[in-house]
């Protein structure tokens, strides 16, 4: 490990530590614990959602999908942008006027079902850890490369894996929400500051953006393999138009007609029924403010994969450019184009801050990471101990106990993840996907999006569906994605694999369809009008708008008063 | 009109000067021209898609901002060039004043006097120690320029008719004020020497103060058969209305205090709605207040037989709308359609834009009993077309009644009297048909409809339409139209 | 004004038929949006996939129409669409539910200079 990168590892570091004590709940009890309150502004709450929302997948992983695939990966940063304008219309606003601390509990108190709570807690957490599985391997290829030395008895992968998950299940578990909160923001600034960063590097190193892309293009795109005899450079394919080069700025590197929709319908459904972005839906005051947070969100999101898609570029341009001149490169690559296209940011770091630049963007990277895996971790707890633990194990439990159970469930999962990062390691996947960790969190994606979204958005705004229909619908919409990543998995030929591997287009109509059919024929519960109050009527909201008025004139007439009395 | 017109316009050539640039201008080689021209249709028609749609409406959260609406139109730019002149306003004692004032010098009177046909609105000058404003008006020479609408002189002090032995004044020309051959008033220019005034001049200036007159009149008329029926609808809060959602609420305070408490408010928000709008249009979203409120309380009283839905396009929310015209369209479906029928039924209101043909549509249509044929004939008018609903049943019946809605302006002003009178009566008539008197429809159901129909004629002139349709046991539909604005 | 102190003693509600009325406009709201957006996000791939000028013509010499609008257009349209929506969806619940109270803040807001 090289001093700068040591210095910069250890500041970051401190400092998470330092913000999660300074900020962590006072009280104990189990609304401060998941909640903080519900007093977060904004603007703190739409940088917190990104701290969540943004993860290895998005930092590293776009840039690398763009970097392998040119315009096929820069759709993994559209769908991941576009994912928050469904949230915006049809669920931010309801969600939060429902008032519940996560999607399992939304579900079952609004179909009144605790069989609809059960199934959801488990599609919630097969969810959750397809998703902190990619993230475990994104901190375990940063580490791989800026440390490169493991623990005994561990490989550097394996070291990055469990390192990383360990400390940050000891941070959700001792910090709370309210710690995981400001550090989420903190942690998004971040990360925006390491990307803004390096994009004015390159940019202010002379790179043209339009320029790059057309240069690109124009010769056919290749990417390294492992052959015979080491590796080889191999042209991709059109999967658009077979027997043709693909090229850097044209669709079909990646994937066939069918499946470019398919994956930007995945990314643009998932994003919904993400539980960890969920659940910070409830911190927010009211349901305007939700919405408005989102739109911030979405700003930001812009913004990120705007400079995300711009640096896999300049990637694949700069470093083909500096392969001869650095020897450290030589490694990493094949005729200047890295092996394995998760480097392509922290190399650019390297190339363009040395030791320091390097450091800053694997910090950012692991931050990501780890904001993404409080997130997660959290959501975890939350629907473990809320809605399994305190409502079906032991329902008489102290504060203290739910409190405990949440931290307990923590552990596990986050145990289980790193265990299955570290089986699931990348080198032992073929490398048929622009970018594994991008594609893997496509899966917890396609999970989310093909079971929950469709009966989430039918629960907000269909009177008519049933606990049987949810039920249904979430067990068709699961089953279905998974069953066909087991079949994409299987090798059925070109195109039709990846497309199974993006199974919404598929899985989230059916799911919908058996969701509305079997709720047809069963009876809606019968106190739906008055949850159509709360979810759809505004009431609460003006209540507390009006207290939080009243509250700040009172004060503004206190402070009045003082000034008269000086 | 033109606004909404020329936005989508502007709108189009827009998205055609940036189709050109992205298509032809910043991007080698250019797309071909038909590829272009499709691309170009393929957004104007988003576009103009788009602009009726729910895409468009409110966008700032600033709510009901209900202070004063300024009145519209083309009468107050006309009162407002003429505020050099008092009597612009109209014949008032103020007004009077002030135009006396104006007027001594200019006539070289040592005292002027403005009367109306009985009173003596303003004197100005020696001897208004006892020529005092508001005594009636006694000097024979002025009841001679009023009763004869032509001008008198007098030259002595006893013509003057105040019997006072040292009144400083000896004579006076009086000249009658006219409006539209009708003499409203007189002025008088008197002297404290013998030589009265000089006829002719006293005379143009008398007619200088009626034209002046004659177009406040004119301005007053259109404002005054709005504001009269305003009022009217304003009176016409029924007693009954208030005696039974009182009662409601004192039942209620027993049993659920806390939405007792609810609808004491709901009520005071209603009251407070009628009574506080000034102006003559609204946004829609607080007459649709005024209307829910309303409706909120009517529910609490008819509970479940009593069902409402509204279905409300965003567009319209800000747009204006005559004032209090909606409820009593509500009201009169609840009141006429739907309280005499056992099971209940339920209320609709639609409300829609049209912001290319400017306009703003409202409907209000129930399932309750419905009119009788006679009534609908009888409400079948210039601007109120009713007639049996022809959609569902043989349109052989309700095209008899039919007549054509041509404007026909002049007759407007002379029904609106009776319109008002009509209005004042209703709450004593609706009195005693409530609580259903008789289970058919209700011979009433017209008037308050006539009444907004004349109340819209002012306002808009010809450019609106209200159409009644209704089918005995089966509802009535009453759709609105009125310009957007 | 005891108007105004009954006004705080009640909570704020809302009716069914209100919130009824809202619900379905916001749907419409909403759904119109959405289509705008799924024209947008699934048009995008769909002209690269049809129209060979949409990849294959540069724009100031370097991307093509189709790269731009992937690498920043879109998002700048996410944008767009989503203040539309959530002004758009914030003002008609702000004048389709409640309504009462503003007025009343309205009256302090006289009172207090």
């Amino acid at each position: 490990m090289t001093p700068a990168g040591t210095t910069a590892l250890v500041v970051l570091v401190t400092t998470l530590v330092l913000v999660a004590w300074l900020v962590r709940p006072r009280g104990a009890s189990t609304v401060d614990f998941y909640l903080a309150g519900r007093r977060v502004g904004v603007a703190t709450n739409a940088l917190a959602i990104c701290g969540d929302y943004f993860s290895a997948a998005s930092f590293l992983g776009v840039a690398a999908a763009v970097y392998v695939s040119g315009l096929d990966g820069v759709w993994y940063a559209v769908g991941f942008a576009a994912g928050f304008v469904p949230v915006l219309l049809f669920v931010a606003a309801p969600l939060r006027r429902f008032g519940e601390f996560s999607i399992p509990d939304f579900l079952g108190r609004r179909l009144g079902s605790e069989r609809v709570r059960l199934v959801s807690v488990g599609v919630v957490q097969v969810v959750i850890l397809s998703y902190l599985i990619p993230q475990a391997v994104g901190s375990g290829i940063t580490w791989q490369l800026l440390v490169g030395r493991g623990l005994p008895g561990l490989d550097p992968y394996g070291t990055g894996v469990l390192l990383s998950t360990t400390f940050v299940a000891a941070l959700v578990a001792f910090g709370g929400m309210r710690g995981t909160t400001w550090t989420q923001a903190v942690q998004f600034l971040v990360l925006l500051s390491a990307l803004v960063w390096l994009a004015l590097a390159v940019v202010g190193s002379g790179f043209r953006y339009t320029e790059a892309v057309s240069d690109l293009s124009a010769t056919p795109l290749a990417n390294p393999v492992p052959g015979a005899d080491g590796w080889e450079l191999r042209v991709e394919t059109d999967q658009i138009d077979p027997g043709a080069a693909a090229a850097f700025g044209e669709p079909g590197a990646a994937y066939g007609p069918l499946a470019q929709f398919a994956l930007i319908l995945t990314l643009v459904m998932g994003t919904a029924g993400l539980p960890h972005v969920m659940n910070r839906y409830f911190t927010s005051p009211t349901g305007t403010a939700a919405r408005m947070t989102t739109v911030w969100v979405l700003g930001l999101a812009g913004l990120f994969y705007a400079l995300a898609v711009m640096l896999g570029t300049a990637a694949r341009q700069k470093i083909a450019e500096a392969a001869g001149e650095h020897a450290w490169l030589q490694g990493l690559t094949t005729d200047g184009v890295l092996r394995v296209p998760e480097h392509a940011l922290p190399v650019l770091g390297r190339l363009y801050g040395g030791d320091v630049g390097l450091a800053v963007i694997a910090a950012g990277a692991l931050v990501a990471v780890m904001s993404t895996i409080a997130g997660l971790l959290l959501a975890a707890a939350a629907s473990w101990g809320h809605d399994v633990y305190e409502r079906h194990i032991n329902p008489r439990a102290t504060q203290r106990q739910a409190v405990w159970a949440g931290r307990a469930s923590t552990a596990v999962v986050a145990l289980t993840a790193a265990g299955m990062a570290v089986v699931l390691q990348p080198d032992h996947l073929a490398p048929s996907v622009p970018s594994i960790v991008a594609a893997m969190v496509t899966w917890a994606f396609a999970i989310a999006g093909s079971a929950l979204t469709p009966v989430f958005v039918l629960t907000i705004w269909w009177r008519g569906t049933t606990a049987a229909g949810a039920v249904a619908g979430m067990l068709t919409g699961g089953v279905t994605s998974i069953g066909m990543f087991v079949l994409g998995l299987l090798p059925v030929g070109p195109g039709l694999g990846e497309m199974l591997m993006t199974p919404t287009l598929v899985a989230a109509p059916l799911a919908a369809v058996v969701c509305v059919l079997v709720s047809r024929v069963t009876r809606p519960p019968s106190d739906v009008e008055s949850q159509w109050l709360v979810l759809h009527g505004t009431a609460a909201d003006r209540q507390a708008e009006r207290l939080a008025r009243l509250t700040i004139s009172s004060l503004g007439k206190g402070r009045h008063g003082r000034r008269k009395g000086d | 009109m033109r606004s909404g017109s020329a936005l989508l316009a502007g709108g189009i050539a827009v998205v055609w000067g940036v189709v050109y640039l992205v298509t032809q201008v910043v991007v080698d080689p250019p797309l071909g021209v038909g590829t272009t021209v499709v691309a170009g249709v393929a957004v104007t028609l988003a576009v103009v898609l788009g602009y009726p749609s729910a895409l468009r409406g409110p966008r700032s959260a600033t709510v009901l901002r209900r202070g004063p609406e300024p009145r519209r139109g083309g009468a107050r730019g006309l009162v407002a060039g003429g505020r050099a002149m008092p009597l612009r306003s109209g014949l008032t004692a103020d007004a009077a004043r002030r135009t006396a004032d104006l007027l001594r010098p200019l006539l070289r009177g040592d005292a002027v006097a403005i009367t109306d046909t009985e009173r003596i609105l303003a004197f100005v000058g020696p001897g208004d120690d006892h020529h005092r404003a508001g005594r009636p008006v006694r000097a024979s020479v002025t009841l001679k320029a009023i009763t004869t609408g032509r001008s008198a002189t007098s030259r002595s002090t006893a013509d003057l008719g105040c019997g006072e032995p040292d009144c400083p004044l000896a004579g006076a020309v009086a000249a009658p004020l006219v409006v539209e051959n009708r003499v409203v008033g007189a002025l008088v220019v008197l002297r404290t020497g013998p030589e009265p005034a000089e006829r002719g001049q006293v005379e143009d200036m008398a007619g200088i103060l009626s034209l002046h007159l004659e177009l406040a009149e004119a301005d007053r008329e259109r404002e005054l058969a709005a504001d009269a029926r305003l009022h009217a609808l304003r009176a016409q809060i029924n007693p009954h209305f208030l005696f039974n959602v009182l009662n409601t609420i004192a039942s209620k305070s027993r049993t659920d205090p806390e939405e007792a408490r609810a609808l004491l408010l709901r009520l005071s928000d209603f009251f407070r709605y009628a009574v506080r709008q000034d102006g003559q249009l609204a946004e829609f979203a607080q007459e649709y207040f005024f209307v829910r409120t309303y409706l909120t309380l009517e529910q609490a009283r008819f509970g479940d037989r009593l069902r409402v839905r509204y279905d409300i396009d965003p567009q319209v929310l800000t747009a204006h709308v005559p004032v209090l015209t909606i409820q009593p369209l509500v009201e009169n479906a609840v009141k006429h359609g739907l309280a005499d029928k056992v099971d209940g039924g339920t209320v609709t209101l639609r409300a829609r834009v049209d912001p290319l043909t400017r306009t703003t549509s409202i409907r209000v249509s129930d399932d309750g009993v419905g009119m009788s044929p006679e009534v609908l004939e009888e409400l079948d008018g210039p601007h109120l077309t009713a007639s049996q609903d022809g959609g569902r049943r043989a349109r052989a019946a309700g095209a008899a009644g039919h007549a054509p809605a041509d404007g026909n302006d002049a007759t407007a002003d002379e029904a609106g009297d009776e319109a008002v009178d009509d209005a004042v009566d209703r709450p004593s008539e609706g009195a005693g048909t409530v609580r259903g008197g008789r289970g058919g429809p209700h011979p009433h159901t017209g008037v308050g409809l006539r009444n907004i129909s004349q109340r819209l004629t002012a306002l808009f002139g010809s450019r609106f339409s209200l159409d009644v349709r209704s089918t005995p046991d089966e509802g009535t539909v009453i759709d609105l139209r009125v310009p957007l604005r | 004004m005891d108007d105004d102190a009954l006004r705080l003693d009640v909570d704020e509600h809302d009716t069914p038929a209100e919130v009824d009325a809202a619900f379905r406009t916001l749907r419409r709201v909403a759904v119109w949006h959405f289509v705008l957006f799924l024209a947008a996000v699934l048009g995008v791939p769909a002209l690269s996939l049809t129209l060979g000028w949409w990849s294959g013509a540069r724009i100031d010499g370097g991307m093509s129409p189709g790269f731009a609008m992937a690498a920043f257009g879109l998002y700048v349209f996410f944008l767009a669409v989503g203040l539309a929506a959530a002004t758009l969806s914030s003002a008609v619940e702000a004048r389709m539910l409640g309504g009462a109270h503003e007025e009343a803040g309205d009256d302090d807001g006289e009172d207090a200079p």
